[in-house]
Formats: C-alpha cells, sequence, structure tokens
C-alpha cells in the first residue's frame, strides 16, 4: 500500500511541492506574527522567523526525501546512463552487437531444448505416461492391461502408410492402427465428434475412423458436417465419427487417420508375435515407475513361459514418456547448449573488457563526480546501471538475432528432432532472456564498475592524471578474460572439429550400394483385393515388365529400402546344424526383392548367383545371405549350397538353399553396424501380409520425367493404388546424414562465432595497450629501436595471452569433449590430430588478431608519440 | 531529561513521531501549531526545527497515522491541518508502552551504581 501512496506522489509531484512550500511559508508567517504580537518590530521579527526556521530548501528537499523510492533514482540513473551511451556510439554499438550475438544464439538454443526437453508434452498429465522401449503385440498388451496392478489402462498404435481413395487421385496417407486405451492415455478429447469406445475395438466391430485436424482440413475441406462421412481407406470404408483437435500429435507417430486395430486388420490383431505396436501406459496414483517395472517383468516373465517362441529372447523394459520421445536427442542438445554457453561466456569476458578499458578512460569523470560528493556506492550505481543498460539492449537486439536463427534450426533440423517445430519464443524463453541479460550487465559489469569506481581523489590529484597505476588492476582483468576467451573458444574449435572428421568419415562410409541415379517409390496393395499371394505375385510380374520396357530403365524392388528406417525380422535356422532351444534362435534382416535389384542398387554378387526367373513359384526355395551373415554363421565356410530357414512355429522348418552372397549394404543408417541379413523372391513368399514394397529404379536418362512415368504404368496396371514416397537414393543418403550434419553445422557456427569472438577480444586488448604504450614505444624509437623491436614487444603481449589461453583450453577440451563421445561417428574425443590442428589454427588468428593493431604502433612518428599524453 | 536537549537529530528515532501524535491526540492542529505545543509543555527544552518537523510529518502521512487537510486556523489563517487516524492512536499506545520500557531500562542503569 506504501508502494502505492509513493507511485501516487510521484504522479503528484507538483501539487505535493507546492502544498509543502505553502505550508511552510504559512509556518514562519505564523512565527513571525507571534514575534510581532510578543512586541519585536516588523522586519525584524521576519528575520528572525527565517532564522528560526532554517534551511527551508533542505527541510523540503528532507520531507520529499521520505516519500522517493528506488524506482525513482533507478529511473534518473537509466535517463542519464542513455544519455552517456549515445555520447560514445562506437563503444555502445560494439558492446550491444557482442552481447546480441552471444545472447541470440543461446536463446535460439535455449527455445529449442524449450521445445524439446522443457516444455510439458501435450497430454494429460504426462508425467505419468510411461512407455514400453519395445513394442509390443496386441495380445501382450491385452494381457498386462489385464495383470498389471500398476497401470490404469494401456494404449497401442502402429502408424503404417495407406491408400485412400475417396479423393480424385489414390493417395497414400498415414493411418493409425490403435486401440481404444490410446486416445483415452493421452487425455485428448476430439474437437469434434467421438472416439471410439471399448465395445466397438473389437474383432467385426463397427468400421469407424477418427481424423486429424489436418486430415479434416485437408481431405475433407474442413466440412462441418464431416462427422459421419464415409471414407475408402485400404479399399474399405470407414465411417468417420471424431476430428482431433488441432494441436493435438501422437507422441512419436505421425498419422491422418485413426482406426481400430482390431477392426481393420484383426489377424495382425490377433497375432502374439507381430510386436509392432508402440505403447503408452498410466501409471496409477502413487505408482512409481519402479514399482511398475518390477510389475510388467513378473507378466513378461509368465509369458515367456507360457509363448517361449513369440517371448523368450524379448525384454519389456518401461521408460519415461519424454525419454521415449526425446531419445538420443538429448545429449545432443545439451552438448550444443554448453557450447553455445561458452559462446555466451566469450560474449560477455568481451563486454567486460570493453567496460574496463572505458571505466578507465572516464577517470576522469569518475574523479570529478566524486570529488563533488558522490558516493562510492552511488558511483557503482551509476555504472552498474549502464552495464545492465547495455545488456538489455544486447538482449534485445539477440531476441531478433534469435528469431532468425530459430528459424534457421527449424529449416536445418533432421527428421528425428521433429519436436522441434513447437520452437518458438514463449514466456519462458522470454523470461530466459530477461534473466540472462540482466545477471549478464550485473555479473560482467561489477568488476569494471568496481574498478571505475575506486577513486582516490587525493591520490588521483597528486599524479595530475597522469595515472598509470589505476590502469594496472583493469589491465590485470582483462588480460585473464582475453585469456579465458581464448580457452573457450579452443574448446569450441576441438568439438567443431570433432564433428567435422566425424562427419566426414560418415560421409566417406560405403553403403553397399550406388545410390546416383537410382530412384525409389513405395508402394502397397490393398488388402482387400490383394489378399492372396498368387495376385500380388501378378500385380509384380506385370508392373515390372511394364517399368522395364520404358527405354533406358532398369527396375527392381524390395520389401523395405536401405535407409528407409525399416526391415522385418526372422529367427534363423541353419540346416545340419546341432538344434538350438525354442526361441533362442539368432534374429537375421529379412528382405524379400524381386527384379534386378542387386543390379540396380549395383550390390556386388560376392559368391553364387543371383535370383533368374527360374526360382519361381513350385521350385525349390532359394535365398541369397549378405557377407555379414556369411562371416558371423558360416565362417570360412562358403554358405552357397547349405540350407537355411526360418524358426516355425510348428512342424517343420521350410528349407531354402543359399544360392549367392552379396556384398554387406548398411541397411539401417551410415553410422549403423550391418547386420546379418536374408534375401528371399517374392514369388517364393508365403508371407500374404508383404503386399508393400518398394520400387527402385535407375536411369541413364535423367531427362525425362521418370515419376511420371512410373504413376502411369503403376495406375495403368491398377488405377486404385498409390504412389508416394518418391525419393531419389541420393536424397535417402542425406537424410540419413541429416542428424549428423545438423550438429555439425550448429557447432560449427557457434565456433565461428567464438573465434570471431576471441579475435575481436584480443585485437581490442592489443590496441589498447599499443596505444596506452605511445609514450613508450616513442622513447624505444627515439633511442634508435626499430618498427621491427616493436612489432616484436606488441605481438609477445598478445601471443604469450594466445599461448596460455591455447594451453588451459586443451587441457579444457581433453576434460569436456568426452562427454561428446557417444555422438561421434568413429571419432575419438582426444583426437590429436584435431587438437593440434585447432590450436594451429587459433595461433594464426590471435597472431593475426595482433599483428594489425602492433602495425599500427610501429607508424608511429617518436615526435608525436614523445609528446603524446 | 537531560537525553533530549533539543528537537534536533539528537532526538531518540521516533520520539518525534511520537511526540507529534502525542499532540494530536488532544486535537487537530497544523505544524507550527504542533511545534509550538510541544515547545510550550516541554518548557522549551525541546525546540522542533522545522527540518525535523516536516519530514517527521511527511513519515505519519506514509504510514496512515495521520491524515492532512487544508482548512482555516482560529484568526482565520489557511493552513494545513493533521489529524490523528485510528491506527495513529494504537501506534501513540505502542510508542509510549515501548518508550515506558526503555526509559525504565535507562533508570534502572542509571540508579545502579
Amino acid at each position: 500500500m506504501k508502494l502505492w501512496k509513493r507511485i501516487r506522489n510521484l504522479l503528484n509531484r507538483r501539487a505535493f511541492d507546492r502544498d509543502l512550500q505553502e505550508e511552510m511559508r504559512i509556518h514562519r508567517e505564523m512565527a513571525e506574527e507571534k514575534l510581532h504580537h510578543l512586541g519585536t518590530p516588523k522586519e525584524e521579527a521576519r528575520f528572525a522567523a527565517m532564522r528560526a526556521f532554517g534551511n527551508a530548501t533542505l527541510a523540503q528537499e528532507a520531507s520529499r526525501a521520505e516519500w522517493t523510492f528506488f524506482l525513482e533514482s533507478l529511473v534518473q540513473d537509466i535517463s542519464i546512463g542513455v544519455r552517456m551511451l549515445r555520447k560514445s556510439p562506437g563503444f555502445t554499438a560494439v558492446a550491444i552487437l557482442t552481447l546480441a550475438l552471444g545472447i541470440g544464439a543461446n536463446t535460439a538454443m535455449f527455445s529449442v531444448i524449450n521445445a524439446v526437453l522443457l516444455r510439458p508434452l501435450p497430454y494429460e498429465n504426462p508425467q505419468e505416461i510411461v512407455v514400453l522401449r519395445d513394442n509390443e503385440s496386441l495380445p501382450n498388451v491385452m494381457d498386462i492391461q489385464k495383470q498389471a496392478s500398476a497401470f490404469a489402462l494401456g494404449g497401442a498404435i502402429n502408424a503404417q502408410p495407406m491408400d485412400y481413395t475417396s479423393g480424385p487421385e489414390p493417395l497414400q496417407i498415414r493411418v493409425g492402427l490403435v486401440n481404444s486405451g490410446f486416445f483415452e492415455i493421452l487425455g485428448v478429447p476430439p474437437l469434434m465428434g467421438r472416439i471410439f469406445s471399448e465395445a466397438e475395438d473389437v474383432r467385426g466391430g463397427p468400421r469407424l475412423a477418427v481424423i486429424s485436424y489436418p486430415f479434416w482440413q485437408g481431405y475433407l475441406g474442413g466440412d462441418s458436417r464431416a462427422i459421419g462421412r464415409p471414407i475408402l481407406v485400404g479399399g474399405n470404408s470407414y465411417t468417420v465419427i471424431g476430428v482431433l483437435p488441432e494441436t493435438f500429435v501422437a507422441p512419436r507417430e505421425r498419422a491422418d487417420v485413426f482406426l481400430s486395430l482390431w477392426v481393420a486388420d484383426p489377424n495382425t490383431a490377433a497375432d502374439r508375435d507381430v510386436h509392432f505396436l508402440h505403447t503408452y501406459w498410466r501409471l496409477k496414483k502413487n505408482v512409481t515407475l519402479e514399482q511398475a517395472q518390477a510389475d510388467v517383468a513378473t507378466i513378461h516373465s509368465a509369458l515367456a513361459e507360457q509363448f517361449p517362441a513369440e517371448e523368450k529372447e524379448r525384454r519389456m523394459r518401461l521408460l519415461p514418456l519424454r525419454e521415449s520421445v526425446v531419445g538420443n536427442v538429448r545429449l545432443a542438445l545439451l552438448v550444443l547448449f554448453g557450447a553455445v554457453g561458452l559462446v555466451l561466456l566469450i560474449a560477455c569476458a568481451n563486454f567486460a573488457s570493453l567496460l574496463i578499458a572505458r571505466g578507465f578512460a572516464r577517470r576522469q569523470e569518475m574523479l570529478i563526480r566524486a570529488a563533488l560528493g558522490a558516493g562510492h556506492g552511488r558511483l557503482l550505481r551509476k555504472l552498474l546501471t549502464e552495464s545492465t543498460l547495455l545488456s538489455f539492449c544486447g538482449g534485445a537486439a539477440g531476441l531478433l538475432f534469435a528469431q532468425w536463427g530459430t528459424r534457421m534450426l527449424l529449416a536445418l533440423k533432421p527428421r528425428e528432432l521433429s519436436w522441434l517445430n513447437g520452437a518458438h519464443l514463449d514466456s519462458r524463453v522470454l523470461l530466459f532472456v530477461l534473466v540472462v541479460s540482466v545477471l549478464t550487465g550485473i555479473i560482467f559489469g561489477i568488476a569494471p564498475a568496481l574498478l571505475a569506481a575506486r577513486t582516490d581523489v587525493a591520490a588521483a590529484l597528486n599524479e595530475g592524471g597522469r595515472s598509470k597505476t589505476a590502469g594496472v588492476a583493469g589491465h590485470r582483468i582483462r588480460k585473464i578474460m582475453v585469456t579465458a576467451e581464448v580457452a573457450f573458444a579452443l574448446v569450441l574449435l576441438v568439438g567443431a572439429g570433432l564433428f567435422i572428421k566425424g562427419f566426414s568419415r560418415l560421409r566417406s562410409v560405403n553403403p553397399g550400394f550406388n545410390p546416383s541415379g537410382v530412384l525409389t517409390v513405395y508402394l502397397q496393395l490393398p488388402a482387400t483385393r490383394y489378399r492372396e499371394i498368387p495376385k500380388q505375385t501378378q500385380f509384380r510380374r506385370e508392373l515390372l515388365a511394364r517399368l522395364n520396357s520404358l527405354p533406358g530403365v532398369q527396375t527392381g524392388m524390395i520389401t523395405d529400402i536401405p535407409l528407409g528406417g525399416n526391415y522385418v525380422g526372422h529367427k534363423l535356422v541353419i540346416a545340419g546344424r546341432p538344434p538350438v532351444p525354442k526361441g533362442d534362435e539368432p534374429l537375421v534382416q529379412t528382405l524379400t526383392v524381386m527384379g534386378d535389384y542387386f543390379r540396380v542398387m549395383r550390390i556386388p554378387l560376392r559368391a553364387g548367383r543371383d535370383f533368374s526367373e527360374m526360382d519361381r513359384e513350385g521350385q525349390p526355395l532359394v535365398a541369397m545371405v549378405n557377407e555379414e551373415l556369411a562371416r558371423q554363421f558360416f565362417s570360412r565356410d562358403n554358405p552357397v549350397g547349405s540350407r537355411i530357414a526360418w524358426a516355425p512355429d510348428i512342424g517343420l522348418p521350410q528349407w531354402m538353399t543359399i544360392v549367392g552372397v552379396v556384398g554387406d549394404v548398411k541397411h539401417s543408417g551410415l553410422n549403423q553396424p550391418t547386420d546379418p541379413a536374408v534375401y528371399t523372391p517374392f514369388v517364393q513368399s508365403d508371407e500374404p501380409w508383404k503386399r508393400f514394397m518398394t520400387l527402385a529404379l535407375r536411369t541413364d536418362n535423367s531427362s525425362s520425367d521418370l515419376v511420371g512415368q512410373v504413376k502411369a504404368q503403376v495406375w495403368s496396371v491398377d488405377r486404385q493404388i498409390p504412389v508416394s514416397d518418391v525419393q531419389t537414393m541420393d536424397q535417402r543418403m542425406a537424410v540419413s546424414l541429416a542428424q549428423q550434419r545438423f550438429y555439425m553445422l550448429l557447432l560449427g557456427a557457434f565456433a565461428a562465432l567464438a573465434l570471431t569472438l576471441a579475435a575481436v577480444g584480443i585485437y581490442g586488448l592489443v590496441a589498447y595497450t599499443a596505444s596506452q604504450s605511445t609514450h613508450e614505444i616513442g622513447i624505444r624509437m627515439a633511442l634508435g629501436g626499430q618498427p621491427r623491436d616493436v612489432l616484436r614487444w606488441i605481438l609477445a603481449e598478445g601471443a604469450k595471452l594466445a599461448f596460455f589461453g591455447i594451453l588451459i583450453g586443451i587441457g579444457g577440451a581433453f576434460a569436456l569433449t568426452r562427454v561428446m563421445a557417444g555422438l561421434l561417428f568413429e571419432v575419438q574425443p582426444s583426437d590429436p590430430a584435431i587438437f593440434f590442428g585447432v590450436a594451429i589454427l587459433l595461433a594464426l588468428v590471435a597472431l593475426a588478431a595482433c599483428y594489425i593493431p602492433a602495425r599500427r604502433a610501429t607508424r608511429v612518428d617518436p615526435i608525436v608519440a614523445l609528446r603524446y599524453e | 531529561m537531560g537525553l533530549i536537549r533539543s528537537a534536533e537529530p539528537d532526538f531518540l528515532p521516533g520520539t518525534l513521531e511520537m511526540l507529534i501524535l502525542q499532540t494530536l491526540s488532544r486535537g487537530t492542529n497544523h505544524g507550527y501549531g504542533i511545534a509550538q505545543h510541544i515547545q510550550q509543555i516541554s518548557q522549551d527544552a525541546l525546540k522542533i526545527g522545522e527540518g525535523s518537523l516536516y519530514p517527521a510529518l511527511q513519515r505519519l502521512l506514509l504510514n496512515d497515522y495521520v491524515v492532512a487537510e487544508w482548512g482555516l486556523s482560529e484568526n482565520n489563517r489557511r493552513a494545513r491541518f493533521y489529524k490523528i487516524t485510528a491506527a495513529g492512536r494504537k501506534q501513540l499506545a505502542q510508542e509510549k508502552r515501548n518508550f515506558d520500557a526503555l526509559l525504565a531500562g535507562i533508570a534502572r542503569v542509571l540508579e545502579t551504581p
């Protein structure tokens, strides 16, 4: 309340002064009258009254002071500060720019951290949601849900591409096959309509669809009567019953339409062995993750006993939702945030260094202020107000940089960081900028302010303003700051260097195929019309024949294309080997191919032969393996001619004869190890669910519209098949490099920024030293010193700092880059070549930054220099 | 009361406010009147300087212990009158108690040989 009265008083300051003045005048008049009344002559009475009253102005000041508060003097300090800063625009601009770069980079990075790691996930009580690390089958989900006491409910989803044929052109959309618990777990109420009920989520239940907001807008035109409308998905008609809110995103899956798994694909739903569902679980109140983990482990060991073939090899581990969503990105983001923090420290060191130099230049002003009675505290406050004012402006300008930087980050982001999309300036980011700005201004302003406000008036006057001593402490601090800048810059450069080296290693990894000139296209046959394998084979044969008839086009197909992120695993048994207990068989990558796949991809044949037209239905089953499989399971023997099979659920294995060995392919990513893989021909497949395929087409005729021709050929075979995910193999390569590239670019940018700031810091210090030493240089030159000596003398000063900075930086980098080990591809965090190269680079930059001002100093005319003051 | 010789800074902190409140508890008064009253009652022992009186009045105003209003004095002069509030009376009682305790304490110290 008092504050409020004070503010009101502040606003009515004029009326307050008038009242007070009048009140005091009346007081004097009353005293005067009384004296006169007692017999004093009028004139004398007036003076007596005035004397008795004392200093009216002081009394008024003291009275007014009772009402003033900190805000008022702050406003005063700020307006003086603004005036001071405007008088030296060069200093102000450099200081603000330095801080803006540091704060801007940090803010951009923080808004990413905020979006990915800090902001609560957009679900109801997200901290209660946990995730099973590995994918699950629906029967497992239902068993856990039934038996676990830790969970209230389990949600499951598998997002997969399906065709959408209600539009003018068949389209591929992403369909989320879910159980009814999925939406309930996430706690997302629909924008319109409703979600499936538990009663509808059963085999043979009604065909209902819940659609995403973007699907509603893009495909159904945002029609408010969309509820009840039929849509054709995967060849079946589903009735739209609900639209999800615009803000809804599934935690890890992208889907346009959600269907009940039991309704859309009852056979897979019932199969315990198809572990394809992401699952989400809501912990009951007061249940910890550890308790739930124990609960799940008990249930799983019972399942493993009951279903050894499906469950024995598997584990069930719970993770918090955030961890599963963010995954391995957390470490990278924290490393980047640490890096950008170093950039800020360098910027702050430059800022402090600038302030010290300026404080020294202003010692006359401080002396006068101190001589006129300004106390130490008052001077300190004034200087801190100025530095905070600067850091504030730096923060504001930094926000602009951050806006731009965040946009750039989003443009560069790899697919894995889709959560970055939420990165924007929110109140938390603004608070971050505010706190960083104010702390920068105060923490890095305090030492310079203490130095500048340390005014011993008498001593300074005795020195006749020629004081050098006052500058010594400041100079030492600046030297320390510059040394620290060099050290920090070195740490960042080493980090960036390691990433660059890792990235170039990754780029030079042989993927096992030749990506250039290969186009890939995803197709999926609808279950309604292609349930049986012969129908699928007929489609594939027909399509391959048509595509191969295009001039200059060579075509093959495979279930899952390398770098596409998917593969199917099967358990392997080898004929003639001692039997392995059920469930303990090794898991291998299983890929089904057709056409000229290996030749299109230029995957070399190492032994045996390729599949041929003769390997068809009814003929002996054949397979090809990769070198890794041959190495792991056949050591030095030639596997060609050996027989392998998938571990059967029941009955005898279906033996396949290995006819050839092909080169290894980096299927799961360039930075991933090669898994043992088995290739089988589509025509001999006994798995009718493999209705999907990726076409790989190689053409020497790059000018033709291959995509258009492929579409035309696909649709000439079946008008209802969507052609989707059209990408060149080179694009897929780029995507698989994207994450490493992203980290490398960011860290590289930060390191470049750090290097520039550190160079500016060295330059500033050496230039300042040189200008302070003009007198001394003049004497040296007058006494016969050569410009070369002067140059060497000044260079030595900068070189000494750079040397110590580099030395300290190397120590720091050794300690700090260790945390990056998990992010680097085939590079040791202590790679000596990088450390050495970076140290040399930094030394050269530092020397260049010293050379320019040193060179200038040698051009001084000795006469001028001696007179210089 | 040798301790408080004048109304200048020798006053124990808060004492002047207490005296002003005491004066006002007898009825509204203006600044000059308050100073005169204290001087008369203390038989010239306490002379309140304006340099302390007006700041003290501002403190009282700020704390809502008194309110001020322009009015007419006994001989029809315009003057700013101060009036004690309920909060002011409470504060006065409190300060008197504290002051008594303080004086008693001082007296005990002084009387002990």
